[in-house]
């Protein structure tokens, strides 16, 4: 006990063992610590710049147990920040660094308050010290975390945002770069993701420090590259459990190895049960308060920056995205952006991405129309490698899927032209702008690139300039039964259904507009017959068709667009209607399948008469299918609130419209990236770009390697003649090949020497083969 | 399945909403919201969806509707009794930001002739566009007045920095039946826009401007 009692004055590790056990009846103990601390203190003020070893533990000491004695040590957290505030820079680094530790030791007891503690710690950020900037940096983040974890604390994130952003402003820039790390960190945290830190950020793009710059530059353009990481983690996820999962299988079957197994499970599903909803925040540009006039600006910026030229590709590169998504207007952008647009320029595929990112709808075509004509003039010529023409047009695709109206009926016809050219890349990428026109603008195409139209082209129009594509209606709502009202009405529209799957393959598309009036009438058994027998003749008379109706395109020649853009559709349309002219009555015109081969015949004779009726017919009959279809539509989606169900119909209705009207069966499948040309998002990828077929020719190694590998499995090559059976003796020719001249000598002079008779036989025998030679003549 | 609001709930909404603001009148026409929640959406993934839809009952009668026109629109637009404007006056604002933005304050949209429409850009500035006022064309062939009422009728869904739309539908001096009609048509529209449709739809609710809001959904 004596021993013990002694030793406690010096061991303070064991004194603060005992403290946190019962800290009452070491009160003295602990007070005498306290006025030791209090002395060296002092003297260590006098001089702050050398280590005192004393204090050192002593400080850590006083933190350990501060929760202990809280009452009195209620000085001790301000007596250290006060030192540390006093002389910031000029302390001792590992002094510094002890105070800090103790602080943030009492500040995890909640003995300071964040606010006073965060705002010393930003002010330390700019000592010298990188080592302690770094845990500085750590302790920041970790704090504010832990002081949101539960719920936002409002008013202090409102206090430290104001501190940052006064922070971004410092003459020192190491501590700007900091407090901005800071801000970064917490918000790809989701910590601090509002618009304020956004906005703070933001400012720090205009800096005049290039880090700072930097950094923010990138913190606006990589905050979609999380999701990829999400994704791959969980495929890893899924390997392993594969792994351990065969490996429990295959493996010799032990206690251990099953605990194994059992502790992997459990892990994983903790894992997984622990990753709630993801969060969903906006990513950082949508947050920017004032678009236009930050994008001004950061432009004002880049036009007179003297940076590297990756920064600037930086700075250029937000500034797309920000014209991009939120449709400003920064006119001068554009001539700028086209000084770049050169074949050699270094990230010039970059270059065209930001060209592409920075159109949209509301740009007015006069402005977009030089950078395209730039890129067409620079890129799309035959002078020009095969990639560098593919990278151009895929540019041009870009742009015009943001802005269609850039495009020029020449300058299209032009493009399109490419589309046979030799080479892949270049043939690929006229073939996407053919068929990105194809679904936007298919009248600007020259009339036989048009494709078959489908039903979703004739609902389509260009629209003009700055004008909103408003329908009173859903698209797609007319393949609903208007009349639906609870479960009795569903079974019959399930009938509906039934009735009109013996109909798609004849005409995908129009079933539903002629269901309703089929329904009620006696005809339809023989329809749905007649249609199996139609369905095999089909693709002859596709077939037919296209001749037909090309022979038709030629023939008049200032065919109007209307027929033309719906049709084999309204060709049909027609017959039934001159039936309808002879019958006269609707019935015929619901069985017109029945009647489709005669119908054929009877066009083809008729198509004289028909050429005359043509025009007048079509654009009548057309625009009022079109007008019924809108209505039925209307009335739909105004009268009852659709469900699930019902959406998955019309987005079947909505995909059977771009399929091909005509085509008895889809023979193609149609392109997969069909989806992608209509529904892009709403930053341009540089894949799209770069996209550039080529197969390309082989470097020496690479073909090396092929000629290798091409001769893995072929034997030696042998000097040996090859023989049906490789058992067999040499032949006496073989030995001689072996055999000493000498030995042969006699051998070969014989065969040389040929009798006077002989010579005579072969004379006469090549006279007579000339003889005949010549007669042949 | 049967649909998410059924008729008689939506019904139910729109008397009770109607007869709470006959209760207490207030001294102007009171707007119907109707006001949407979404879920399971990611901002940042999936494309931000906007999307314009032309209602059948007019929402908003007293919106103002500015002319930019040429000549041949202003006449008409002044034989008509409808504001309007020419090149010539909207050259005299000189891009001035405030007066633009005043003049974007001023009314609730604007028409500009075919002509006219493509300098408007550099004509006025950004300041329409960010008012998110960007005129809509007007051909001669069109007659102005329909297409003046077309633009009344339209509504405008756009998501910005929350995950909750509202928009005005109506107003309540319509007959229920004509609300309900609008109402369906702005729910299937927004729920046909979405991807999960009903599945990202965390909430509906109408209101009138003053009243207290009632849950569809």
């Amino acid at each position: 006990m004596v021993r013990h009692n002694n030793q406690l004055p010096t061991n303070l590790p064991q004194l603060q063992n005992l403290l946190k056990r019962d800290p009452a009846s070491y009160k003295d103990e602990f007070m005498q610590q306290y006025r030791h601390y209090i002395s060296t203190k002092l003297v260590f003020e006098m001089k702050p710049d050398q280590y005192n070893k004393d204090l050192d533990d002593l400080v850590m000491f006083l933190a350990q147990v501060s929760h202990c004695f809280s009452q009195d040590l209620l000085s001790y957290p301000q007596e250290l920040m006060d030192i540390l505030q006093r002389h910031p820079t000029t302390l001792h680094p590992d002094m510094r660094k002890t105070f800090c530790r103790a602080l943030i030791l009492l500040r995890n007891k909640n003995l300071i308050s964040p606010t006073a503690l965060l705002t010393l710690f930003f002010q330390l950020l700019r000592c010298p010290d990188k080592e302690l900037r770094a845990f500085l940096k750590n302790h920041i983040i970790t704090d504010i975390k832990n002081v949101n974890s539960k719920s936002k604390n409002i008013k202090l994130n409102n206090v430290l945002q104001n501190f940052m952003f006064a922070m971004l402003k410092d003459s020192n820039v190491t501590a700007a770069k900091m407090s901005l790390d800071v801000m970064i960190d917490l918000y790809k945290k989701n910590i601090w993701n509002d618009q304020k830190t956004v906005n703070v950020i933001a400012t720090a793009c205009l800096s005049k420090t290039t880090k700072i710059m930097v950094a923010a530059l990138q913190f606006f353009m990589g905050s979609d590259e999380k999701e990829e990481d999400s994704d791959s983690e969980a495929e890893n996820e899924n390997v392993i459990i594969r792994e351990v999962g065969m490996a429990a299988r295959v493996n010799k079957k032990s206690r251990k190895r099953e605990k194994q197994m059992e502790r992997v499970k459990k892990t994983l599903k903790k894992r997984s049960n622990s990753k709630k909803a993801p969060v969903f925040n906006f990513s950082a540009i949508h947050l920017v308060r004032d678009p236009q006039s930050f994008a001004e600006q950061l432009f004002k910026h880049v036009e007179g920056m003297n940076e590297r030229f990756e920064v600037k590709v930086m700075a250029l590169d937000v500034i797309s995205r920000l014209i991009g998504i939120h449709q400003l207007f920064i006119f001068n952008f554009y001539p700028y952006l086209n000084r770049f647009l050169q074949p050699h320029q270094r990230d010039v595929t970059k270059m065209l991405l930001f060209a592409a990112q920075a159109s949209h709808e509301l740009l007015p075509p006069d402005v977009l129309e030089t950078v395209v004509s730039a890129i067409v003039s620079n890129f799309v010529t035959e002078r020009n490698s095969a990639e560098v023409m593919a990278v151009g047009l895929n540019s041009i695709r870009e742009i015009c899927a943001r802005c269609p109206l850039v495009m020029n009926a020449d300058l299209l016809r032009e493009l399109v032209e490419y589309r046979t050219s030799k080479q892949k890349s270049v043939m690929m990428a006229s073939r996407s702008i053919l068929q990105l026109y194809r679904i936007i603008n298919p009248e600007m195409l020259p009339r036989k690139e048009r494709g078959r139209p489908t039903e979703a082209m004739s609902e389509l129009g260009i629209r003009a300039y700055g004008a909103v594509d408003a329908k009173g209606y859903i698209p797609g709502a007319e393949a609903l039964n208007p009349d639906v009202e609870g479960a009795a009405a569903e079974d019959e529209k399930e009938e509906s259904e039934d009735e009109s799957d013996g109909w798609e393959d004849v005409s995908q598309s129009d079933d539903e507009g002629w269901v309703n009036v089929s329904h009620s009438d006696d005809g339809e058994e023989v329809e749905s017959d007649s249609d199996a027998d139609g369905s095999d003749e089909d693709e002859d008379d596709d077939e037919e068709e296209v001749d037909s109706d090309e022979e038709v395109d030629s023939d008049e020649e200032d065919g109007d667009d209307g027929s033309e853009a719906s049709g084999d559709d309204s060709d049909e349309e027609e017959g039934s209607e001159e039936e309808s002219e002879d019958g006269g009555t609707i019935e015929t015109k619901v069985a017109r399948p029945l009647s489709k081969r005669e119908k054929k015949k009877q066009k083809r004779i008729n198509r004289d008469i028909k050429r005359s009726k043509k025009k007048t017919v079509a654009a009548a009959e057309d625009p009022t299918l079109i007008e019924e279809r809108k209505s039925k539509a209307a009335v739909v989606s105004l009268s009852r609130i659709l469900t699930d169900k019902d959406f998955a119909k019309i987005d079947a209705a909505q995909v059977k419209k771009q399929l091909d009207a005509s085509k008895a069966r889809q023979k193609r499948k149609l392109p997969d990236d069909l989806d992608d040309t209509i529904k892009r998002g709403e930053l341009v990828r540089l894949d799209d770009i770069e996209k550039v077929y080529k197969k390309r020719r082989h470097d020496k190694d690479s073909r090396l390697t092929t000629v290798l590998e091409g001769r893995a499995d072929r034997e030696k090559p042998s000097r040996k003649p090859k023989r049906q059976n490789p058992n067999a003796s040499t032949t006496n020719r073989e030995k001689s090949k072996k055999k000493n001249f000498m030995m042969l000598k006699q051998k070969a002079k014989g065969k040389l020497k040929r009798s006077f008779k002989d010579k005579q036989i072969t004379l006469r025998n090549a006279l007579l083969k000339q003889k005949k030679m010549g007669l042949r003549k | 399945m049967s649909s998410k609001v059924s008729r008689d709930t939506l019904y139910e909404a729109v008397n009770n909403m109607l007869s709470q603001s006959k209760e207490k009148k207030r001294k102007f026409t009171e707007t119907v919201e109707i006001q949407f929640g979404l879920k399971n959406y990611d901002p940042q993934k999936d494309k931000r969806f906007s999307g314009t839809v032309k209602l059948k009952h007019i929402p908003r009668p007293a919106m103002k509707v500015c002319i930019l026109g040429d000549q041949q629109h202003c006449d008409e637009a002044n034989a008509n009794n409808l504001p309007c404007m020419d090149a010539e006056a909207l050259k005299k604002l000189n891009k001035n930001k405030k007066l633009v933005k005043q003049l974007a304050k001023k009314y609730d949209a604007f028409l500009a002739s075919e002509a006219l429409i493509k300098q408007i850009p550099r004509l006025l500035g950004p300041g329409l566009n960010k008012a998110g006022k960007f005129p809509g064309p007007l051909t001669h062939s069109d007659s102005m007045v329909q297409k003046v009422e077309e633009v009344k009728g339209t509504i405008k869904f756009q998501m910005k920095k929350v995950l909750c739309l509202c928009v005005a539908v109506g107003h309540v001096t319509m007959s229920a039946d004509d609300l309900a009609q609008n109402i369906h048509l702005s729910i299937n529209f927004l729920v046909s826009l979405l991807k999960k449709h009903w599945q990202n739809v965390r909430s509906i609710h109408i209101k009138t401007t003053m009243g207290v809001p009632q849950r569809l959904y």
